[in-house]
């Protein structure tokens, strides 16, 4: 297992973290389309860490016991997000708008664990499994 | 007192001397249980023969890996031949049987070699059943996987019917792994023959369902982001009433009602480019 | 980073080669619609075929690019969306809206703008 970090404060951050996790997805045996939704879901992190919270960290695992996969956790210490419920429930609607972020994201992950809270910062954390 | 080895020794050579007479005592019983009418009397012959040589060879050496190689390619033939698990492992154990009878009837006069024996010889038999029924279960897991991959790779043709046109026709419930499989399959069918138009016939599809309404929908989509229109065709009336009390929103597909009718619809939009360039 | 943006008999030409940052994508936006008003194009063409991901940002700003353009009176196609990209798009919950034109490549993309300008024409004429 191993764990790297990488901080995103910009917006050439998030490009960084985007490059950086697709890196880690290829070498860890995901395809193309998988690289393709681990890369995504990062981005859409990594932005609303910028965005909303100011910047923050984005940390990348491996996983390698009998399940292998890819864990990434986005962690900023913004105002944090009252209505979590809410912010998840941006669907299926056409660009524009905001929602889209967190709900499309745990659309393209396997796991989607998220807490929040007013003052408290934000901490995603989204997994995805090498079948 | 006699070693172990020299036991066994005893044992074998036993086995060896009279293994005409307790083959032909085996292939009798099994008969008897109707384990082999599904073989011809050449087959009985070499099978029984083979099997009991290596039972034999097996508790000489106590080398298992005839027996492994063994079960493993009658476990092949047998599941092929629609030999039954239980036909072969019946067979086995009455050939356990046969074996501990003898032994029984051999040593019955000194009760204490004859423990002695049966300490020796019950764990090798065991392990000897314990292989073929392995081999079995892995035989039939192996066919099971392999069929579980031949069925996902043609549950779904993509098929190019002329210039621009492919057809997807589906068959069968669509759960999210299959019709994840398709979506890509068919995107990448779009890049590689240049289609513009996609057909997908969903007369073999039981029930649409919101799922399976929300599938047809992203498969859309997507196709669309690769510059290729998509008709859906062979919605049943059953189907389409379902789609429209679920309340799924078809304002975006392009629907006809048979496969024809689709491709009658395809021609004439691809037609319509041919006269513009003219 | 400063996007090249080309022009070819009506058309406007786009094609990204590198990954952008957002900066750049709000930059591009601008420039396009002032060309657009310079050179009066009729078409644009924006190529991301070298782009290995389009996140919601990224597609609501080419979106937003092309409703713009739109209001000038030119139409937009988008070509060379990856099969990847386009699945992760829809998985996102993205809906393309219907009317945006898409293609498989730059030279099918050009004969679409081409195609969707005449047909407009006609009805012009009738």
């Amino acid at each position: 297992m191993t764990e790297d970090s990488i901080e995103v404060k910009n917006e050439y951050d998030i490009i960084s973290a985007r490059g950086f996790g697709r890196g880690i997805a290829s070498r860890l045996g995901f395809g193309v389309v998988d690289q393709c939704r681990i890369t995504t879901a990062i981005s859409e992190l990594a932005r609303n860490a910028v965005v909303h919270g100011k910047g923050g960290t984005v940390t990348i695992k491996t996983i390698q016991n009998e399940k292998k996969g890819i864990e990434i956790i986005c962690k900023d210490d913004g105002p944090g997000i009252e209505d979590i419920e809410l912010a998840l429930k941006g669907g299926y609607s056409t660009v524009g708008g905001l929602g889209i972020g967190l709900s499309g994201t745990r659309r393209l992950m396997d796991e989607f664990h998220i807490t929040s809270g007013p003052g408290k910062g934000t901490t995603v954390t989204i997994r995805k499994w090498l079948n | 007192m006699i070693g172990n080895e020299k036991l066994l020794e005893e044992l074998t050579g036993l086995l060896e001397d009279n293994a005409d007479q307790l083959k032909n005592q085996w292939v009798k019983e099994m008969t008897e249980m109707k384990l082999l009418e599904k073989l011809t009397p050449v087959e009985i012959e070499q099978q029984s023969s083979a099997i009991y040589d290596t039972c034999v060879l097996t508790i000489k050496n106590g080398n298992y890996d005839a027996a492994k190689k063994y079960a493993r390619e009658m476990a092949k033939k047998g599941v092929l031949e629609a030999m039954t698990v239980d036909q072969i492992i019946m067979g086995m154990l009455k050939l356990r049987d046969v074996y501990g009878r003898f032994i029984f009837s051999k040593y019955q006069q000194e009760v204490t070699k004859l423990y002695k024996v049966l300490d020796i010889y019950e764990p090798i038999a065991n392990r000897i059943l314990n292989i073929v029924a392995l081999a079995f279960v892995q035989e039939r897991e192996r066919v099971i996987n392999e069929q579980q991959l031949a069925m996902l790779e043609l549950s779904t043709p993509v098929l190019q019917i002329r210039d621009q046109i492919l057809v997807v026709p589906l068959i069968g419930t669509i759960d999210s792994a299959r019709a994840a499989q398709i979506v890509e399959q068919l995107l990448n069918s779009i890049v590689d023959t240049q289609a513009s138009i996609v057909i997908i016939d969903i007369t073999g599809v039981p029930v649409i369902d919101t799922a399976v309404a929300n599938h047809l929908i992203k498969t859309i989509q997507a196709s669309k982001m690769l510059g290729a229109d998509t008709i859906i065709t062979g919605i049943s009336p059953a189907n389409a009433q379902t789609l429209v009390s679920l309340g799924v929103d078809l304002s975006m597909m392009t629907t006809k009602g048979t496969l024809r009718s689709g491709m009658k619809l395809a021609d004439e939009m691809l037609r319509i480019e041919i006269v513009e360039k003219v | 980073m400063d996007i090249p943006i080309l022009k070819i008999e009506d058309f406007l030409i786009i094609s990204f080669q590198n990954e952008l940052s957002d900066h750049d994508l709000e930059e591009l936006r601008e420039n396009v619609l002032e060309h657009i008003k310079k050179t009066n194009a009729k078409g644009l063409v924006i190529d991301i075929t070298a782009l290995g991901i389009v996140d919601s940002f990224m597609a609501r700003t080419l979106s937003s690019i092309s409703d713009m353009a739109a209001l000038l009176g030119t139409k937009t196609v988008i070509v060379g969306i990856q099969p990847a990209v386009a699945l992760t798009l829809v998985e996102l919950g993205l809906r393309i809206k219907w009317k945006l034109l898409t293609a498989l490549n730059l030279e099918k993309g050009i004969n679409l703008l081409r195609k969707s300008i005449e047909s407009e024409k006609e009805i012009a004429h009738d």
